[in-house]
């Protein structure tokens, strides 16, 4: 269903990248989640995990979490690379991307939730160029 | 700001007091740090400050310069960067926030110097919110004076709690000032948000509207402040209740002193810096019944200091192109996810930001297809994805440097101890270093130039009479 997407910091991801802990467990603890109203999370099926698509067709999968911090017809997802997969381009000639009110489509997602080091495999190697096989210990 | 520094000769712990946060917008000048051989003790910071300090003793901290993921020499990985920058034709460099003023300065400079392009933080943060400021201009103030003077609070798509965790306890909300001496008790706070936040909880009025509707919510508090009513439609498409931003209004109008603090979601919703000025707008109209004024909550470290930089040196606060020679400025043009986007970047420089993690897909795929210099203190997204890594230095704890506060005040920060390693004291060293191999690197361009045409047989024109013979030469051979 369509849905619209906030992004944000929170302190805690925030802790997280401030202590340069990016390719660990805890990033994916605190940014790879998605919060959904009551209503939405009874809608979608009590998901476990969901997955969000942006309009260009590209999609993450996600934790849902179920939050009444959450107003019916929006989501919440932490600032960070699994947000910034749906995140358009589009800077209304000003530089800033689209990081809150966008419109995106949220469904039941089945697969488990990618860590940073996969999720940046998974997402940037297709087109890139042979430096990442030269890649040290974090494309290992 | 005083700073004391006393040594124990037993374990090397030193204890630093005064120390400046180099963290979010606030720069907290007031932290308390314990440094061991292993470990780090901090007091009074938050959960994001006190992460950060302990990046001193970390095991992931990159410690020396990488070339493709693999250990470099610092000459080598210095001469690898600039020959990155001097061979593109469009060079953009991505100055970050999590550095020094002098550092960025530099940066700038070696932009100019090979004609590419510069943007930093405030492109993806407030950017937007410094159009505004450009267009409609900002009645501000420093945080000392919210501190001490303002009755009035409203966070306007803003969170500090979050992304400022000391921002309510040592200028808005909780703290006892000057005239604030009932603290709590003498505010009022009204939370602009559409979703209940945590700071939302310490409102007497959250106005949840529905996102992308900023703009008509500042129109409505305006047109009943100018004795009008708001359309009939107002409810329906911004769900909030006429009743409530009535209330909003009088809040506003009965304010001696009023703030509002601006964040990122007015600034990366629908209508971006039109709902900035519209709230600069706003606070224009609080003037006439009190005093009133307006400051971004700016998240990231020293981003303010950018606009600063860019400001001073060259007359712009962010997107600027140099090609032409001419600093030239425009957000969505030269801007670093348009340019990206566009696909028209062929190398990119990458200072103390993780734009790997915060960039939209798009941008990053063309990070991947191009060369990309970065300095990085740990491990993450946009290490992975360069070619080259310059271990960056914790600025404010290894060197010293000017940050500038959310307000625009300057604030020196000191540095305790020494970067773990010795070919570079600070940011702003690597970039000194890194400015003078790319100038050798010009120098011996232009000197191969002038070789090759020196090289070259000179060729003389003919006199007249050789060029009679040579023709008659070609005439009697056709005969």
């Amino acid at each position: 269903m369509d849905i619209i997407l906030n992004t944000g910091s929170t302190a805690f991801q925030g802790a997280v990248i401030k202590g340069g802990r990016k390719f660990t467990d805890d990033y994916t603890q605190e940014a790879a989640y998605c919060d959904i109203s009551p209503e939405d999370f009874e809608e979608l099926g009590k998901p476990w995990f969901v997955k969000v698509t942006n309009s260009y067709g590209d999609s993450v999968i996600l934790r849902a979490k179920k939050t009444d911090r959450q107003q019916r017809g929006e989501i919440f997802i932490p600032r960070g690379p699994w947000a910034n997969i749906v995140v358009t381009p589009v800077t209304e000639s000003t530089g800033s991307p689209r990081y809150k009110n966008l419109v995106v489509q949220i469904e039941k997602g089945s697969s488990p939730v990618l860590g940073p080091q996969e999720l940046m495999k998974k997402y940037y190697t297709k087109r890139a160029r042979p430096k990442w096989e030269a890649n040290r210990k974090w494309t290992a | 700001m005083s700073s004391e520094a006393q040594e124990s000769e037993i374990s090397n712990k030193i204890t630093c007091t005064d120390v400046t946060c180099p963290v979010c917008g606030i720069a907290c000048d007031d932290i308390e740090v314990e440094l061991d051989d292993v470990s780090v003790v901090t007091r009074n910071a938050c959960i994001m400050g006190d992460a950060k300090f302990k990046e001193l003793r970390s095991s992931h901290r990159i410690t020396k310069p990488l070339i493709n993921g693999k250990e470099a020499p610092w000459s080598e990985a210095v001469d690898k960067a600039a020959e990155f920058l001097v061979n593109a034709k469009r060079p953009f460099f991505f100055v970050g926030s999590e550095t020094t003023s002098e550092a960025m300065a530099i940066a700038i400079e070696i932009a100019e110097m090979l004609g590419g392009l510069v943007d930093g933080n405030a492109t993806i943060c407030h950017g937007p919110t410094v159009m505004a400021m450009q267009d409609v201009g900002q009645a501000g103030c420093t945080l000392g004076e919210t501190r001490n003077r303002a009755d009035l609070d409203i966070y306007w798509g803003a969170n500090p709690e979050d992304s400022h965790p000391r921002h309510l306890s040592r200028h808005s909300i909780f703290v006892r000032g000057f005239f604030t001496e009932q603290g709590r008790y003498g505010r009022k706070v009204i939370v602009v948000d559409p979703r209940r936040s945590t700071t939302a909880e310490h409102a007497d009025l959250h106005l949840q509207l529905k996102p992308g509707t900023d703009f008509e919510v500042l129109s409505a508090i305006m047109t009943i402040l100018n004795g009008f009513e708001p359309h009939e439609s107002f409810t329906d498409v911004t769900g909030i209740s006429r009743e409530d931003i009535h209330k909003a209004a009088e809040m506003v109008k009965d304010a001696r002193f009023g703030v509002i603090w601006v964040g990122l979601g007015i600034a990366s919703t629908r209508g971006k810096h039109y709902n900035a000025s519209m709230a600069m707008r706003l606070t224009q109209l609080g003037n006439k019944t009190g005093k009133f004024v307006i400051l971004a909550n700016r998240g990231h470290c020293n981003v303010t200091g950018f606009n600063q930089v860019l400001n001073w040196s060259h007359g712009f606060p962010y997107a600027v192109d140099f090609s032409t020679g001419a600093p030239r400025y425009q957000p969505g043009e030269y801007s670093c996810v348009d340019a990206l986007r566009r696909g028209e970047v062929d190398a990119l420089f990458c200072m103390c930001a993780d734009l790997g993690a915060h960039l939209p897909k798009i941008a990053v795929e063309r990070m991947c297809e191009i060369p990309v210099v970065s300095i990085e203190t740990a491990e993450g997204p946009q290490a992975f994805i360069s070619d080259v890594v310059l271990p960056g230095v914790l600025d404010a704890m290894e060197c010293t440097g000017t940050f500038y506060r959310m307000d625009n005040v300057p604030i020196y920060a000191r540095s305790f101890c020494d970067p773990p390693f010795d070919f570079t004291k600070s940011n702003e060293d690597t970039c000194t270093q890194l400015r003078d191999a790319i100038i050798q690197k010009l120098e011996a361009r232009e000197k191969a130039k002038e070789e090759e045409a020196q090289a070259k047989p000179q060729t003389t024109p003919l006199s007249d009479e050789e060029f009679g013979q040579r023709l008659d030469k070609l005439v009697s051979r056709a005969g």
